[in-house]
């Protein structure tokens, strides 16, 4: 059974159709990458997914639950997690902090108000592990504002892992890293086990052949084309469509 | 290595535990006056000495005032139970609201309408059913009222929000004078005697106010453990990030919806003391006028101190009483006067300005 | 029958009434995002004023004309001094016009003391016209009159002129707009002015059927806020159809159901607000 499919979902504004009946589906263990020009829809598909966004039409079936009309944060609990293109963290708290929060999120224990959240030594042990994960222990009481960018991403990624989640979306997980950075984080997201399911948009093609085993080419909001790396690489509308104006600049479609 | 400037940073904020390092400065410049700057970091002592400090002040201060005076603060205290709850969703979650006092209203009319109309005399079962009418009221209106709080892709939108909290107090303010028989109409009710411990001790001024002041420590201890909770910090995260948090898994609704009911239910409490001090409830009670101090309380007092609402409360209490020895027509518009300087010149409240001059008195001068 | 048509056009004056009451918030508000809770209490000083000035001169459209234009005065002071600096803080307008209110009010009665005035009508708009057997006031079909113009010139503000369009496409996005060369600053200053000079003239004109007391600012504030949400705002249609509703409806229940009359309009507020939060036609923002 799929873990994650899409059936016809579109998603129009007013005339303007930003996903246009997307079919798809991902299997459990899969690492997929979705890569498009600028404006393709990438986003815009995420949120339909994720739930921020509701579809025009067509469905969204999550381990074989049809989860359309789901929450945002209903979808979490089921096992989705998703990052975001631009840095969403908690800007005024410590990292220790942002973690905690983050790893609560799916548990019964944040409604308690009894309790102090920075006494909850149970709490705390996971949230050090999920940081010694991600080398950021050390900065546990560091401001997030104060953060360099690139940690800010690391720290994007390890929130979306605290609910544990079986299916890991990031939105451009590289965007805005250094080589260094991204390379990081392409050996991260390898390195996430089978357990875990990722689909990820993407513009660094590195980190795509370095972590994909299927690519989904979106543009103007459909699906057209798919494959492994190397039948990608090779189809020519592809290259006409993305990789040749990735190399030169903006495509100006 | 790719991170020279996020190492020298790291090295500048490990060894100095200020609320003032740049980034939160930087928020602050940039006007978020709702948000919250950083609380105080550093030990547990230090955040809680000034509150220690103010409640032994309190103590001991009957002793050396006049009546009057006694009188005043008592007011000022049941106005900072009314201010700190108001900041729950002002200042900690991030809801600006322009109908706190409709709880507050709530909460004292409760209790009034139970001693004349119910004939309950105890003051404990009074005080218990008053609240959870409070709470009721708020679990009812919070419906219509978050159904307009935006929520969505991180852009709030609280003006909506902020309309139909003031129509709130103003309706009800409406009702309360609509329903004669049981309020007293225009004039609202009068004569609410001090209340009956049920131990059989007379109540006094005095007793009051110490009775007021034991509410006051124990409902400020509450909140703050609230806000230091679980449930706090989840609080604190959607007031920082909405989106995010749904992203985790929280249902932000419910958070916002059960902040609004418990800043109810102690707005409640606030309403209840001040039934029973003054011996008189009017339909201002609901309405803006009371809202009003709300407003000096979380704007002047900031929301950098989680005590800091009790500034802003000692001000308003304290000049009001000053113009209505002087200059008792033009109340309203010194009070008017006073909320355009704070708005345009002191955004963030005294709050930073408060956390220097205690910083200096108790390190020293840096 | 009569009754109901007396009731039905009392019903349709009042609602007039609450459109040029609630008109100028609504362009604030609705149009530019700004929280003005002292318009009522500036459309009361737009009633004294004029006031003012027919008392001394007798002159009664010039008292509209001054009450306009001292209004759009302050309007400017308010906008430029202090609104424009609390941009995208919606609290801290509402607090800041709050105590512009307070003071405004308390101004008013300082000087005017606290009994209610009631507007004379002008020599040519005083006394009845015959429909039929009934007898309606002539001032109040002028109302009706008024309102209806304001509502066009105001409705094709906003649909066919530029100005319409930049302050649509400003309350979508102010820095787009900004850095395509918009005098954006020039145009919503300018809006806000008209709005509060709106209110100021409404406020005299209203008086020959409000009055004008210190304390109408807090009632005339909160009819403005139900009219408008429940007619939603964005578009001036929208206050008009609110206006109507509430105008309407409330005086309906006040002739044949007096004693629940009071709440009709809070109800319907309510149920609008469960149902259609954005107002009926409101700009969708929920």
């Amino acid at each position: 059974m799929a873990l994650l499919e899409a059936q016809g979902l579109s998603a129009y504004f007013g005339g303007l159709a930003a996903v246009k009946d997307v079919t798809f589906g991902i299997e459990p263990g899969e690492r997929v990458a979705m890569i498009g020009p600028n404006g393709a829809g990438k986003t815009t598909l995420f949120n339909l997914l994720t739930g921020q966004l509701k579809p025009s039409a067509g469905r969204v079936f999550f381990k074989g639950k049809d989860i359309t009309n789901h929450s945002v944060f209903s979808r979490t609990h089921l096992g989705m997690a998703r990052s975001f293109q631009i840095t969403s963290l908690f800007p005024n708290e410590t990292v220790l902090v942002n973690v905690l929060i983050s790893r609560q999120g799916t548990q019964k224990r944040q409604y308690g108000i009894v309790g102090y959240l920075k006494k909850d030594k149970a709490l705390h042990g996971e949230a050090q592990r999920l940081l010694e994960s991600v080398d950021m222990w050390d900065l546990r009481d560091e401001i997030v504002s104060s953060l360099a960018y690139g940690r800010q991403r690391q720290l994007e990624m390890a929130l979306c892992l605290a609910s544990e989640p079986e299916l890991l979306m990031l939105d451009e997980p590289s965007c805005g890293l250094t080589t260094t950075e991204s390379a990081d984080i392409t050996a991260r997201i390898r390195d996430l086990g089978s357990k875990i399911t990722v689909l990820m948009i993407a513009h660094d093609m590195d980190l795509v052949f370095g972590v994909a085993q299927r690519i989904l080419l979106l543009h103007y909001g459909e699906i057209v084309a798919e494959g492994t790396c190397d039948e990608i690489a090779c189809n020519v509308m592809v290259r006409d469509i993305y990789m040749g104006s990735h190399e030169h600049g903006r495509a100006d479609a | 290595m790719d991170e020279p400037k996020g190492d020298t940073i790291v090295g500048e904020a490990a060894n100095e535990p200020t609320t003032e390092s740049v980034p939160g400065d930087a928020q602050v410049a940039q006007g978020q006056a709702a948000a919250p700057v950083k609380r105080a970091r550093g030990s547990l002592l230090r955040a809680v000495l000034p509150i220690i400090i103010l409640g032994v002040v309190l103590l001991v201060l009957p002793t050396f005032i006049p009546s009057f005076l006694q009188s005043l603060v008592t007011k000022m205290m049941i106005f900072s139970i009314f201010a700190m709850s108001m900041n729950i969703l002002w200042g900690f979650a991030n809801i600006p609201t322009f109908g706190h006092a409709v709880f507050f209203g709530a909460g004292g009319y409760a209790a009034g309408i139970l001693i004349f109309h119910a004939g309950i005399s105890n003051f404990w079962l009074n005080l218990v059913l008053a609240v959870l009418f409070a709470a009721a009221v708020a679990a009812l209106l919070g419906f219509p009222a978050f159904r307009v709080y935006g929520v969505g892709a991180g852009n709030t939108n609280p003006i909506y929000f902020l309309l139909v909290t003031l129509a709130f107090g103003e309706i009800a303010a409406r009702v309360a004078i609509w329903a004669r028989s049981l309020t007293g109409g225009s004039t609202g009710m009068a004569g609410i005697p001090y209340p009956d411990l049920g131990m059989g001790l007379k109540m006094t001024p005095s007793r009051y106010y110490y009775l007021v002041f034991i509410f006051a420590v124990v409902c400020i201890y509450l909140m703050y453990r609230i806000e230091n909770s679980h449930y706090g910090y989840g609080l604190r995260g959607i007031h920082d990030n909405e989106r995010r948090m749904q992203a985790l898994g929280y249902n932000t609704w419910l958070y916002k919806y059960t902040s609004w009911v418990i800043a109810g239910a102690f707005g409640g409490v606030a309403g209840v003391l001040f039934a029973y001090f003054g011996g008189v409830m009017t339909p201002n009670s609901l309405a803006m006028q009371t809202s009003e101090i709300g407003f000096m309380a979380v704007i002047l007092g900031g929301a950098a101190l989680f005590a800091g609402p009790i500034v802003g409360v000692v001000l308003y209490v304290g000049i009001e009483y000053l113009a209505s020895l002087y200059l008792p027509d033009r109340w309203p518009l010194i009070l008017g006067a006073m909320f355009v300087v704070v708005i345009m010149l002191m955004r963030q409240g005294l709050g930073p300005m408060l956390l220097n001059v205690w910083r200096r008195l108790v390190h020293g001068p840096s | 029958m009569n009754q109901v048509l007396v009731t039905g056009l009392n019903g349709l004056s009042y609602a007039f009434i609450l459109f040029l009451v609630a008109a100028g918030f609504s362009l604030t508000f609705g149009v530019m995002g700004v929280l003005n809770l002292a318009h009522g209490a500036l459309f009361m000083l737009g009633a004294y004023i004029g006031l003012a000035v027919v008392g001394r001169l007798d002159a009664f459209w010039f008292a509209v004309v001054v009450a306009g234009l001292g209004l759009a005065a302050i309007g400017f002071a308010l906008y430029y001094f202090f609104l424009r600096h609390l941009y995208n803080h919606p609290p801290e307008q509402g607090v800041l016009t709050i105590g512009i209110a307070l003071i405004v009010a308390n101004i008013v009665l300082w000087i005017w003391g606290p009994f209610a005035q009631m507007g004379l009508t002008p020599p040519r708009l005083t006394g009845v016209i015959h429909v039929g057997d009934l007898a309606f006031p002539i001032y109040r079909a002028f109302i009706v009159g008024v309102g209806l113009v304001v509502l066009g010139v105001l409705w094709w503000m906003q649909d066919k002129t530029r100005w319409g369009a930049i302050i649509r496409a400003g309350m979508d996005n102010k820095d787009m707009t900004v850095s395509l060369g918009i005098n954006y600053g020039l145009v919503s200053t300018l809006i806000f002015v008209l709005g509060i000079a709106l209110a100021g003239a409404a406020g005299f004109l209203g008086t020959p059927i409000l009055g004008a007391y210190p304390s109408m600012g807090d009632n005339l504030l909160l009819l403005t806020l139900v009219v408008v949400i429940v007619g939603g705002t964005g578009y001036i249609q929208g206050t008009m159809l609110g206006a109507l509703i509430i105008g309407v409806l409330d005086t309906f229940g006040k002739a044949y159901f007096p004693s629940a009359a009071l709440f009709t309009s809070y109800v319907i507020f309510v149920i609008v607000l469960l149902v259609r939060p954005s107002g009926l036609i409101g700009r969708k923002v929920f």
